[in-house]
This record gives structure tokens, C-alpha cells and sequence, in this order.
């Protein structure tokens, strides 16, 4: 009897351990099979040629791409759950990410990118709802369109033709504004603030018919004027060689220079 | 014999082919029958002027005379049924009788609107209309652009401006239904920012309507409407895929 007993509580013991150890396993595993399933990671990269071109279409994120010294294109992701699938194609030298063709009719969690691409590559990026950044790119042409809400901001950009749209959202530029070049930013409602040089020259159309607040700062002179009872600014600085256009719905739109 | 047995065989009676007997019974019938006796009469009639000769009065003494006689006859009592030679018809049959007033009138009419088309071209030619659209944003049209409208030369701007909305709700309608199918299927998240995209551009379209029913014609306002509604338009249009 004692002998059994003795077994017996020699049996039981271990089993106590043993149960406490596959608890914390299981706490430790069941934590970290949350944040893979939570928190994926999309990775690859393209060797660029000279005239590269990036053209992504997300979902919802955040999308940053930043201009580098090297002729190769970095992609990459992290993925909320559920995960987006990521289908990158290249085509012509063109890389093309197309989340809501690849994603159409799943519910998908937001995909925040980080993109490197050489300083010429052309970007043309867009998303229905997140920030959209670009920096240092001195490509032929700056894309970035944010369907609903979401601030754009495109930081040392030397590029012939911008683009930059949002629904409710802060639009900023800073860059240059090149001769010939084609510039248009517009919002539904936000701030839109533009730094560009002092030495630029384009032709300038800024509306904000809502707010009527149209700061010109430095660039204000007498070859720029209020139209519309204050809606409109229209007019040159310098010889007027490029084209700008500012639309802010309903909000207002401020000039600095860098 | 009765009267049809009679009527049937009394032209042949007149005629004289019937036999004696037959004869006989036909001419006891029609004693006692008179139908009969008026119908064979009549019957003999007949026969008799046709069997006559022709008389000399019966055929014209000069048929093409008679003709002639007819014919002036006929074109002096019908002048409209006379039939002339088929001139072409619509308006150019009845617009060059004109006088000489008249002729007057619609060469300086003609002079006119070719100059204001010519000074259309000219003005469409050396200022494409977005050039200094910006700047003319808020300008009234010109009494030129008013004249031309009254006349109907060109579509007013309200005209123009009602007809590019109608035609954008259409689109705006279209893409509207196709969201409302795929909504249940977004998470909430989208949904929200969705609506208030859309209730922000809605603001902005109810503003510049109601400007534009105050001021017809402030043009930044129609410009801003029409931008404003090519946004919601492609707000439905790209959620309209997710």
C-alpha cells in the first residue's frame, strides 16, 4: 500500500511539471502564432533599369517610397491581418502592384509599404485610404492620389510633371518647379502647402473658393491677382514658364519657399 | 306552260325557230299572261333595233373636229385637272419668288451671321477657351455670348451647365446602385471614411448649387460644381471595385 503510494507520488509530481511546462509553451506559441497571423511581411526586389517606372495601387496604408542611389527597385510590406495578396508583375520595365485587382471582393487588412527606387524612377502611386509619402525623386513624373482620406506628402521632388490629390486630407510639396514642367495639386478639404524656390516661374491658378484663403507669401506680386471676389489667384511669376494649379475646396492653400 | 318554261324559251320564239307546237303553246301562254306578253314585247324591241341598220347620224360628220370640240370643252371647264409639267417640290419650289425687299432681307441676314460666325471662329481660333478660363472665372458672358445665345448660335452657360449635370448624375446613379451591392462586404472602417468622403463632396455640390441658382452665371462656381462632381463620381467608381 505504501509502496503503491509511494509510486503513486512519485508519478505525480512530474505530471504537475510537465502540465505547467506545456502551459507556458502553449501561452508562449499561441502569442506568437497571433502576431504571424496579425503581422505578415511582403519582401522582394527588381534590378531598375535606366527609365524605371513604379505604379502601385493599394487598398488602405500607408505608402512610402523613397529615392535611392542604386539601380534596383526594394518592395516592402507588412500586412495586417487578414493578409492582401501581394502580386507584383513588371512589364516593360514597369512595376506594376495592383492590390485591388489582386484583393477584389476579400476583406483585406491595411499593407503599409516602403518602396526604394532610383532618384529617376517615375512614381505613381495611389491608394482609396492612407498616407501617401514620397521622397528625394527626380524622375520624369510624381503621381500620388489618395481616393478618400489620407495627407500627401512629397518631400525634394524634382520632377517635369507632378500630380497630387486627396479627398479630406493635408497636401504638401516640396520641390522644384521646372521649366516646361506641369504641376496640379488639389484637395477636397485639408491644407494644401507648397515650398518651392523663389527663382521658379510658372503661371499660377490657386483656388480656394470655400475658405477664400490664398496665401501668395514671397510670390505675391503685382503680376498675380485675387479674381472671383478672393476665390481665385490668378497670374505669372517670373516668365510664367511652367504651369501650376492649386484647387482646395474647402480649405486653404499657403506658399513658402525653400 | 309556265312563265319561266315561257321567259326561257322566248327569245327563240321571236326569232321564229320553234316548232309549230311549241309555237303554239308560247302564244297561248302569253294570251292569258300579261308579265309575260310586256316581257316578250320589251324583248322584241330590242331585237328589232338591233337588227336595224346604221344611220348616217349615228357616225360624227368629222370625228377629229368632234375631238377638238371635246377637248377645248374639257380644258375650259377643268383648268386645275390640267395636267403641267412636275416642278420640284419643297422649299426650294416656293423660296425664290421673292420680292425685292424680301431679296434684301436675306442677303443682309446672310452677310450678318456669316460675319458673327467668322468672328466666332476668329475668336475661338486665337483664344481656346482654357486658357484664360481662370481668369474670366467669375466674369458674366459678354453681351456678344448673350447675343448669340438669344439667337441660339450657341448653348447658354446654364444650358451647357444643366446638361453636363444630368449627364454626370446619370453616371453618379450608375455607379451609386453598383456600390450598394458591394458595401455589406467592406469592413467598417472603409465604410466610414466612404461616407464621409462623400457627405464632404456632397456639402460642396449643395454650396455651388445653391450659388449657381442665386448667380447663374458665376462661372467658378460651375467650374467648382462640375469638379466636384467628377470627384464623387470617382469616389463611387473606385470603391465601387473594392
Amino acid at each position: 500500500m505504501s509502496h503503491s503510494a509511494k509510486i503513486g507520488y512519485g508519478l505525480k509530481r512530474p505530471k504537475k511539471t510537465t502540465i505547467l511546462l506545456l502551459l507556458s509553451v502553449v501561452f508562449f506559441f499561441a502569442l506568437t502564432a497571433n502576431d504571424v497571423v496579425g503581422q505578415r511581411r511582403f519582401s522582394r526586389n527588381f534590378p531598375a533599369g535606366k527609365n524605371v517606372r513604379l505604379q502601385l495601387l493599394n487598398r488602405s496604408g500607408t505608402v512610402t517610397v523613397e529615392g535611392w542611389n542604386r539601380p534596383e527597385v526594394s518592395i516592402s510590406a507588412s500586412l495586417e491581418a487578414p493578409a492582401a495578396t501581394i502580386s507584383p508583375q513588371v512589364i516593360e520595365g514597369a512595376i506594376l502592384i495592383n492590390l485591388m485587382k489582386d484583393n477584389q471582393g476579400r476583406e483585406v487588412g491595411n499593407v503599409n509599404f516602403n518602396v526604394r527606387v532610383p532618384y529617376a524612377c517615375v512614381v505613381d502611386i495611389e491608394t482609396l485610404i492612407g498616407n501617401l509619402i514620397v521622397t528625394n525623386v527626380r524622375g520624369g513624373s510624381v503621381r500620388a492620389h489618395i481616393s478618400s482620406e489620407g495627407d500627401v506628402t512629397l518631400t525634394n521632388i524634382s520632377a517635369n510633371t507632378v500630380q497630387a490629390q486627396n479627398g479630406i486630407g493635408d497636401l504638401f510639396f516640396d520641390g522644384d518647379i521646372l521649366p516646361g514642367g506641369n504641376y496640379r495639386f488639389a484637395s477636397m478639404r485639408g491644407t494644401i502647402n507648397i515650398r518651392i524656390p523663389f527663382n521658379s516661374s510658372f503661371k499660377l491658378v490657386a483656388t480656394a473658393p470655400s475658405t477664400r484663403y490664398i496665401s501668395l507669401g514671397p510670390f505675391a506680386n503685382s503680376n498675380l491677382s485675387y479674381v472671383g471676389d478672393g476665390r481665385r489667384v490668378v497670374g505669372k511669376f517670373g516668365d510664367g514658364s511652367s504651369t501650376l494649379t492649386v484647387t482646395n475646396q474647402r480649405g486653404g492653400i499657403s506658399f513658402f519657399t525653400r | 306552260m309556265n312563265c319561266g318554261e315561257c321567259q326561257e324559251i322566248l327569245s327563240r320564239f321571236i326569232d321564229g325557230e320553234l316548232d309549230e307546237k311549241r309555237s303554239t303553246t308560247v302564244s297561248d301562254h302569253l294570251a292569258v299572261c300579261a308579265e309575260c306578253t310586256v316581257l316578250c314585247d320589251d324583248l322584241a324591241e330590242i331585237l328589232l333595233q338591233c337588227r336595224e341598220p346604221e344611220t348616217d347620224e349615228a357616225v360624227p360628220p368629222n370625228p377629229a373636229a368632234l375631238w377638238r370640240r371635246i377637248n377645248n370643252l374639257i380644258e375650259s371647264e377643268l383648268p386645275a385637272e390640267i395636267p403641267v409639267e412636275e416642278k420640284p417640290r419643297g422649299w426650294f419650289a416656293r423660296g425664290w419668288n421673292l420680292t425685292f425687299s424680301q431679296a434684301g432681307v436675306a442677303v443682309l441676314s446672310i452677310a450678318l451671321i456669316s460675319s458673327l460666325l467668322t468672328i466666332v471662329g476668329i475668336r475661338n481660333y486665337f483664344e481656346p477657351p482654357g486658357n484664360d478660363l481662370p481668369a474670366r472665372a467669375s466674369e458674366p458672358p459678354s453681351t456678344f455670348q448673350r447675343l448669340l445665345s438669344k439667337v441660339g448660335l450657341v448653348e447658354t452657360s446654364q444650358q451647357a451647365r444643366e446638361r453636363r449635370v444630368k449627364e454626370q448624375q446619370a453616371a453618379i446613379e450608375y455607379w451609386d446602385k453598383r456600390v450598394q451591392m458591394r458595401r455589406v462586404t467592406w469592413d467598417h472602417r472603409m465604410r466610414a471614411a466612404f461616407d464621409r468622403n462623400l457627405f464632404e463632396i456632397d456639402q460642396v455640390v449643395d454650396d455651388y448649387t445653391q450659388i449657381l441658382r442665386k448667380d447663374p452665371d458665376d462661372q467658378l462656381s460651375e467650374e467648382m460644381l462640375d469638379s466636384a462632381l467628377t470627384e464623387k463620381m470617382n469616389l463611387l467608381r473606385q470603391f465601387s471595385e473594392l
